[in-house]
């Protein structure tokens, strides 16, 4: 990206693009995230009127919190493990649906409803699809002689049933997204590869993914964002079970604030270790993905 | 009646004037001559349920007058919205909430006592309550909530089932079992392919607390101990609880892994006996089940029903308007001498001892087994830790229940836990 | 590879997804099926996907249901204005701070850009509460405001971060020329930049009103009054008290509370794919 010479004559028209967004961003995120980072060194507690300053006292429990730890690595889990399908197969279905198919309206539609149910919807949806005792994927496949399990309810395997059901709720709008950036590509660019007799593994290889690659990034950022902060589905699916085996940082999180104690400037301690943690993630990520692109 | 009221002395007369009538008589009678005040009302009653209390509550606008606006909002969410919408002022007139949270709302500031003087005042008396219902509104001896209803436990018996297994005498009826040896035994003869003979729990049986609690209660132990300081799970009572909790799917195999559905299971045939709350059995017949409904039978040393009756509250406001103050009380007075029109549509059995001889309801099996029940009802204890206690026995109880931890070590763990608790 | 052999491959490939297709359907299938069944049929072995009888009885409960508060059809409204409402600021807002960090040099560019996208790691549940208390102060409380400008803050990161990796990849070529004949930023910005963006802006569009539609955790505290419940929170009410759920009308809530979100896909769909090309533009 070549350097931009700052216009001299609207020295402040940055800042006049950025004003409205900024001002958006500054009075409903920054301050109420700044005072939560205030209330992680107080005892606060909804329902208490005072709170009083106790250092950094919050943190320090976390390293006895052995829930805690245990979410912690439970998040990463989940992080790690769904990266590969979450990213990959709406990109397999991307490029596939790029190319010459026809009825594309029909299937980008049937890939992305799921993505217009609400989270307790595919939740309660999954937990009927994988219920152990009248749940059809139990039924079918004991008529298919295949040993039953409680996916949801076996620590080896919940995680992983989490995984399937978020990849079927959420593969229709990283599609959209791909579907967006693929657009952009020059269709002149495959022909000529086609002509030099390159094949579609190999066009794909030097063609798309190398301009798809901001995208990529973007969608990759986003995910290991939104996994870190995964609570929804999990709360439904699992309530965190079985036992801690798919407690999520949020979870324990959100019961400390919401639900069992209501002590919120402890629950405010986890949100920002949680952050500086995705922080490391992501500039890591940065710096690897930086390569040949644009900054 | 609260010292803290604006000064507007027509308001005040009035009122005044509304508690004497009300003490001389025991019906509800107008709280002033001026327009009516509209009150806010939360309480969790979604569902079938709430059709129901809207029904009451406009039957309770057209005869006196006063507007109600209802929130109604799931237990858990409705919980954690009170404890942010009240400091803030926001909170309702009148809350609906279960016993085991007024010992923590209370203790957060978050409800106002209720003066005797004035509940009394109202009608409302202890002999006119079953005990454990009376008491439940109490925290460190003082009154914040008065009872409506009690939902509570009950075995349902799929006849289909027991039928099928060779569970049925010659009329047809089922044979209900009513001590441990009983449930097994016939569970064992149930359990057979896809179906499971034994159940305790709506959904996710594995980590069911109120199941839990209601057979920690049967063998006489409690989360915690008599003085509410330290908890009682590591006793042998409780660990001989864990440790059936722990065997009836790992040992005895008669019941479903710890995520299964138990109510569909039971309406889909596949579940013989299930113990479970009283809130079921209206769905149970509009999905044309074919049921008998049956007291909890005695699993341990004492045939002990878990109960959780719901609780009228009054919220704390920063200035508190009488008018509102006084339309709330008319309405738990109101719903107090309704209470039968409660249990005979929503099918909860109501605290008040009176209906309880009301032939409408003694006629009908499943209440009538309800109210049988009454003098083995048991409630949580009073403590403001209790919610965050049961809170964190869930996954414990659950890792028991898969067999993934021996009881004895699991009840020592929780209990550790529930002793770090913070006040 | 011969004409005909391209369109075998290409009928091949058509037959392979639209079977992929109807299998990824199936668990929404479910919920349509189990709207349209009637509640003793719902729950049964072996599972039955047709659904007959059908009924209409669990949507007519959730649109006229006897119970006032319920009030869906209002609550449908009151999702339609906040959504579209929160669609607009925040891709006003996201595209217009995301031009000058994509495109501009100035002081503190890394610095904004990295505050804003930063800002995506923290929970929303920990906002939750301080964001209560200053709407509250505002006197936004149960109003569409105190829920159109969170739910739009709540997406402007997310904006932001989408269309600068897109504006990062459009040609700069387009705007020299552009700044050659005498625009103006302003008017690169609009008249060239933005419709070269519908496909991305069409995306965010989506993720805005999908994300503001289906919020629950925030009107659920941020609004007093049942009248001005958007429609998660009053569905919700479709739930049993006691995970005693009532599959038929929760169901029929999901697939109607579904269809407002499809439509605006449909719309916003034909920008993403039929947006314009780049190099038709180039020409």
């Amino acid at each position: 990206m070549k350097p931009r010479r700052a216009l001299r004559r609207g020295a402040f028209t940055p800042y006049l693009f950025l004003a409205p967004g900024l001002v958006l961003f500054a009075l409903f995120r920054v301050y109420p995230l700044l005072e939560g980072l205030w209330l992680s060194f107080t005892n606060a507690r909804l329902g208490r009127a005072q709170q009083t300053f106790v250092g950094a006292a919050n943190y320090l429990r976390l390293l006895d919190d052995t829930r805690f730890h245990v979410s912690l690595v439970n998040t990463a889990y989940y992080t790690i493990a769904s990266t590969v399908p979450i990213l990959a197969v709406p990109l397999v279905l991307a490029v596939a649906l790029n190319r010459g198919v026809a009825l594309k309206t029909f299937l980008r539609g049937a890939f992305f409803f799921p993505f217009t149910l609400s989270v307790v919807t595919v939740g309660l949806t999954w937990l009927w699809l994988l219920d152990p005792v009248i749940g059809p994927s139990t039924y079918y496949l004991r008529a298919a002689g295949v040993p039953v399990r409680s996916w949801l309810a076996d620590p080896g395997t919940a995680m992983w049933a989490i995984i399937v059901t978020t990849v079927w709720w959420v593969t229709g709008y990283y599609l959209v997204i791909y579907l967006a950036g693929l657009q952009d590509i020059p269709r002149e660019l495959y022909e000529a590869a086609a002509i030099d007799g390159a094949g579609g593994w190999r066009s794909f290889w030097s063609i798309t993914m190398p301009l798809l690659r901001p995208v990529f990034l973007f969608v990759l950022v986003t995910h290991v964002i939104g996994s870190f902060q995964i609570f929804g589905q999990v709360f439904v699916l699992t309530n965190g079970g079985p036992g801690d085996a798919t407690r999520t940082v949020v979870q324990h999180l959100y019961e400390t604030a919401f639900q069992n104690f209501f002590h919120f400037g402890a629950a405010s301690a986890m949100a920002w270790v949680l952050f500086v943690i995705i922080l490391v993630f992501s500039l890591l990520q940065f710096r690897l993905l930086r390569g040949h692109t644009q900054y | 009646m609260s010292k803290r009221t604006p000064s507007l002395s027509r308001r005040r007369f009035l009122g005044g004037a509304a508690l004497g009538a009300t003490a001389l008589s025991f019906r509800p009678r107008r709280a002033s001559a001026q327009a009516k005040p509209t009150i806010t009302y939360w309480n969790g009653l979604t569902g079938a349920d709430g059709k129901i209390m809207d029904e009451l509550i406009d039957q309770f606008t057209r005869e006196t007058g006063i507007r109600m606006e209802q929130q109604r909002i799931v237990w858990a969410d409705l919980y954690a919205k009170l404890q942010v919408a009240v400091p803030a002022d926001e909170g309702p007139d009148l809350a609906l909430i279960h016993t085991v949270e007024v010992p923590h709302f209370a203790s957060d500031g978050i409800l106002e006592p209720m003066v005797d003087s004035v509940t009394s005042a109202k009608g409302f008396k202890a002999e006119d309550y079953l005990p454990s219902t009376w008491q439940g509104g109490m925290y460190q001896g003082k009154r914040y909530a008065v009872a409506l209803d009690v939902p509570q436990h009950l075995l349902y018996v799929n006849v289909k089932v027991l039928k099928e297994a060779g569970l049925a005498g010659p009329d047809g009826k089922p044979k209900i079992p009513t001590t441990r040896d009983e449930v097994l035994a016939r569970a064992k003869q149930i359990t057979k392919g896809d179906t499971f003979g034994f159940a305790i729990g709506t959904t996710n049986p594995g980590r069911y607390t109120w199941g839990f609690h209601n057979l920690l209660w049967q063998n006489g132990a409690n989360v915690y101990a008599a003085d509410l300081k330290k908890s009682g799970l590591s006793e042998p009572a409780a660990i001989e609880v864990a440790e059936f909790w722990g065997a009836i799917q790992n040992q005895h195999k008669i019941a479903p892994p710890a995520n299964a559905n138990c109510r569909d299971a039971f309406i889909a045939g596949k579940l013989g006996l299930w113990i479970a709350g009283s809130w079921n059995f209206t769905g149970l017949r509009d999905a044309k089940v074919e049921f008998v409904a049956a007291p909890v039978p005695r699993m341990f040393k004492q045939a002990v029903v878990w109960t959780m009756p719901h609780q009228f509250t009054f919220p704390k406001k920063k200035a508190v308007d009488a008018a509102k103050r006084d339309a709330a009380w008319a309405h738990v007075r109101w719903m107090s001498d309704h209470v039968a029109e409660w249990t005979l549509k929503a099918g909860q059995v109501s605290a008040l001892r009176k209906p309880h001889s009301d032939s409408r309801i003694t006629g009908d099996p499943v209440l009538r087994t309800l109210l049988g029940q009454a003098a083995s009802w048991q409630s949580g204890q009073a403590t403001p830790k209790w919610v965050a206690a049961e809170n964190i026995t869930r996954p414990i109880i659950e890792n028991v229940y898969i067999g993934q931890r021996p009881a004895a070590a699991a009840m020592g763990d929780l209990a550790k836990q529930i002793n770090a608790l913070p006040d | 590879m011969s004409r005909t052999g391209r369109s075998w491959r290409a009928a091949s490939l058509t037959a392979l997804m639209v079977a992929l297709a109807i299998v990824w359907l199936l668990p929404a299938v479910w919920v349509l099926v189990t709207s349209l069944k009637l509640t003793e049929n719902i729950v049964r072995v072996p599972p039955e996907w047709i659904p007959w009888p059908a009924t209409i009885e669990h949507y007519g409960e959730v649109l006229f249901s006897s119970s006032r508060t319920a009030r869906i059809g209002r609550a449908f409204f009151n999702s339609i204005v906040v959504s579209l409402g929160s669609v607009a600021l925040v891709v006003l807002t996201s595209a217009m701070a995301a031009y000058p960090l994509a495109r501009m040099r100035f002081r503190g560019r890394n610095l904004v850009f990295g505050l804003i996208v930063g800002s995506l790691m923290i929970p929303n549940a920990v906002i939750l509460v301080p964001q209560y208390v200053l709407v509250q102060r505002l006197g936004w409380l149960s109003t569409y405001q105190g829920l159109i400008v969170p739910e739009a803050a709540m997406t402007f990161a997310f904006g932001v971060f989408l269309l600068r990796q897109f504006f990062l990849t459009i040609p700069s070529e387009l705007e020299d020329a552009a700044r050659i004949d005498g625009a103006d930023p302003w008017q690169i910005f609009t008249r060239i930049v933005l419709p070269l963006s519908q496909p991305v802006l069409g995306a965010l569009a989506i993720f805005a009103f999908r994300s503001a539609w289906n919020d629950f955790l925030w009107p659920l505290i941020a609004v007093n009054k049942p009248d001005m419940f958007p429609l998660p929170v009053a569905l919700a009410l479709l739930r049993g008290a006691y995970a005693a759920e009532s599959y038929g009308p929760i169901m029929a809530g999901a697939v109607l509370s579904a269809l407002p979100l499809l439509i605006v896909f449909l719309v916003a769909n034909r920008r993403i794919v039929e947006g314009v090309r780049v190099s038709a533009l180039k020409g």
